[in-house]
């Protein structure tokens, strides 16, 4: 127990010193982006006529801080707001809290997008076993060949094929948006109908586009496992064959884990292309639009959560690892 | 339940050939050998030689690209195990027949502790009463020295080579199985563990009343605790007989070769010498002829062409055509 909680402590705060690291980076370049709005405004106003500390004022009241500011001033003012919990201000739309703006976008990223990894995942991983335990025949090579084309083919371009079939070929689901604004929106058969259908091409997009990673990582997983010397003993003491699929889906999965938990993390950066094709009003449309838009709170306040929920899925991988493999568990201490 | 005596086995011109790019070659071609009920046969040979091919032929387990293409396995109680197949064949491997692997080898599934495998073990085996065979498998450990109980909580990394090799005698043996196959059981362990794990060999051979086969590149091991014992060579047993009479007197130029290489711990090392060449692989095993010729110093005319069958002499089984015939003293000399 002891040694969950050292562990557990260890990881937090490096996870925070991470955080900390990356969100100023991430500050400096962002205050670094060529084309700042505030100043922008500032100076538009000046240029109608506006004494300089009127502009000022009117522009703090627009955007909610000073834009004139040192670098170093806006800096601990970021994160004095941030050890607050408080994001800041979006400067393109005016009077919205961040956390408000990745809250609301949040809620289509997680769902479509874990929904799809998750897919991908049980698909490649089933796939990718029988991948491997028929490699010299032609199903195995049909599977592996499948892995390998996905795997090739861009995102945007499985979206935009897709699109093409289930819309316009064969039109049996709606091109994009979220859900029909006709709907109420609420716990009813119609709106929830409507919400699945929208959900499945950029589920079904995200699925093919990463189910071929999974099935050629599992697939040379599994033969790296078979031609270990423990599944012979097992066949050899006579063990069943759904003992033995376990034994060697079990420890050819575990290297798989920690891509899995990674691209958890990940899935908070949102679906970028496949947002953008579907007009999915998740993460990754809205960081685009922040960065298209210069504002800089969005922006920051983005990359701080895509930050936390990688360095928050390392931590989990990291437990999780301990818990199925007992080889980390005792921490070398064996 | 099995039965419970000690199986006689007896393997009759068994061919295993191995696909390769240039055609299948063999592994083992026509090797023939007869395990008495209840003694300890042990296999020497070189790297290559086709003894680990033959130990797993004894479960019909030959891996591929490998196949049995020929001969028999008889065992008593099961028949003749190239005939056995998908279920028949699984029971067999664990119940009726043992195998220990090499130390060395991770013989254990690394996520799982002892005690969930020997669960497995038990329920791939039918086995009703489960505490029972836990309780057998803690008698054998302790019965080997080990705390049962613990090795049984054991994670294999928490284990140490001599543990992992008990444990894996602990699983040949306890379903009850009369004919175990140990396959190099000493290899990579310590001096001091390879004795106790010998030791532990022939007493719990003689205590269950079982057939042994060990599969060994170490003729000391061989000579301590075989009673029988096979010499292979590029896929053909080429003598066997009484353990201590063919180290004793060996008759195939080949065996003599091998024992005149083992340096003594008194003496001069010099007094050990090689066998002159290499050991063929399977790629370079004559199509023709004797497979020990190029290396042979009795060779003859007839050997270029003519694979020598095993003949009988006795108790002794010798597959050399200078054997037994009128040899050329001065070139006998340098063997004696």
């Amino acid at each position: 127990m002891n040694t969950v909680i050292r562990r557990l402590t260890g990881h937090l705060a490096r996870g925070i010193a991470m955080i900390w690291v990356v969100t100023t980076i991430s500050f400096v370049i962002i205050r670094n982006i060529p084309g700042d709005p505030v100043r922008g405004q500032y100076e538009k106003l000046i240029e109608q006529g506006m004494g300089p500390d009127q502009a000022e004022r009117a522009t703090a009241a627009l955007y909610g801080f000073l834009p004139t500011g040192s670098l170093w001033d806006q800096y601990t003012g970021y994160l004095n707001g941030l050890i607050h919990g408080d994001l800041g201000q979006s400067l393109s739309t005016p009077g919205t809290g961040v956390a408000t703006l990745i809250g609301s976008a949040a809620k289509w990223t997680v769902l479509p997008v874990l929904g799809g990894t998750l897919l991908s995942f049980l698909l490649g991983v089933t796939l990718g076993v029988y991948a491997a335990i028929k490699r010299s025949g032609k199903l195995g090579d049909a599977l592996a060949i499948s892995g390998s084309l996905l795997h090739g083919v861009p995102q945007y371009v499985i979206g935009l094929l897709v699109t093409a079939i289930f819309t316009t070929l064969w039109p049996i689901l709606p091109a994009g948006g979220p859900v029909d604004i006709s709907f109420e929106p609420g716990f009813n058969a119609a709106y929830i109908v409507s919400l699945v259908q929208h959900a499945t091409l950029p589920v079904l997009t995200y699925a093919l586009a990463s189910y071929g990673g999974w099935i050629l990582a599992m697939k040379s997983s599994v033969a790296t496992v078979l031609g270990d010397d423990f599944i012979l003993a097992a066949e050899l003491r006579g063990l069943k064959r759904s003992v033995l699929f376990r034994y060697i889906a079990r420890n050819a999965i575990l290297p798989l884990f920690t891509i899995l938990a990674l691209s958890l993390g990940m899935l908070f950066g949102g679906a970028i292309f496949i947002e953008t094709i579907f007009n999915y009003p998740g993460l990754g449309l809205l960081l685009v639009n922040s960065i298209g838009a210069r504002d800089y709170a969005l922006m920051g306040g983005t990359f701080l959560v895509i930050t936390v929920a990688i360095v928050v899925a390392n931590i989990a991988a990291d437990l999780l690892y301990a818990v199925i493999d007992p080889r980390v568990r005792t921490g070398g201490a064996a | 339940m099995t039965e419970s005596f000690a199986p006689g086995v007896r393997v009759q011109d068994l061919t295993v050939v191995y696909r390769t790019p240039v055609g299948e070659l063999p592994a083992l071609a026509g090797v023939g050998l007869t395990l008495a009920p209840g003694t300890i046969t042990g296999i020497v040979g070189e790297s290559g030689s086709g003894k680990s091919t033959l130990a797993l032929s004894l479960l019909n387990a030959v891996q591929p690209p490998g196949r049995i293409s020929g001969g028999s396995v008889e065992i008593d109680g099961l028949g003749d195990v190239v005939r056995l197949t998908g279920d028949d064949l699984r029971r067999a491997r664990g119940r009726q027949v043992g195998y220990v692997f090499q130390a060395a080898q991770n013989s254990l599934n690394p996520l799982k502790t002892v005690g969930k495998q020997l669960l497995d073990l038990g329920r791939s085996h039918d086995v009703a009463d489960l505490p029972a065979l836990l309780r057998e498998a803690r008698a054998l450990l302790g019965r080997m020295g080990l705390d049962g109980g613990r090795v049984l909580d054991s994670y294999q990394h928490e284990l140490s080579g001599g543990m992992r090799q008990r444990v894996g005698i602990m699983l040949a043996l306890v379903l009850n199985a009369h004919l175990v196959v140990l396959d190099e059981p000493t290899t990579a362990l310590d001096m001091i563990t390879q004795a106790t794990i010998l030791r532990i060999v022939k007493e719990v051979h003689r205590e269950r009343g079982l057939t042994t086969l060990i599969v060994t590149h170490d003729i000391g091991v061989a000579a301590e605790v075989t009673d029988s014992l096979a010499v292979m060579y590029g896929g053909r047993v080429v003598e066997h007989g009484p353990t201590m009479d063919v180290l004793g007197s060996p008759r195939h130029p080949y065996t003599r070769g091998l024992i005149r290489a083992i340096p003594r711990l008194s003496g001069d090392i010099g007094e050990a010498t090689a066998l002159p060449g290499r050991p063929p692989t399977l790629g370079t095993i004559p199509a023709e002829g004797c497979v020990f010729r190029e290396r042979c110093p009795l060779r003859m005319a007839v050997c270029d062409t003519v694979d020598p069958a095993p003949a009988a002499y006795g108790e002794r089984t010798v597959a050399c055509h200078a054997v037994g015939r009128p040899v050329n003293l001065a070139v006998r000399k340098e063997y004696v």
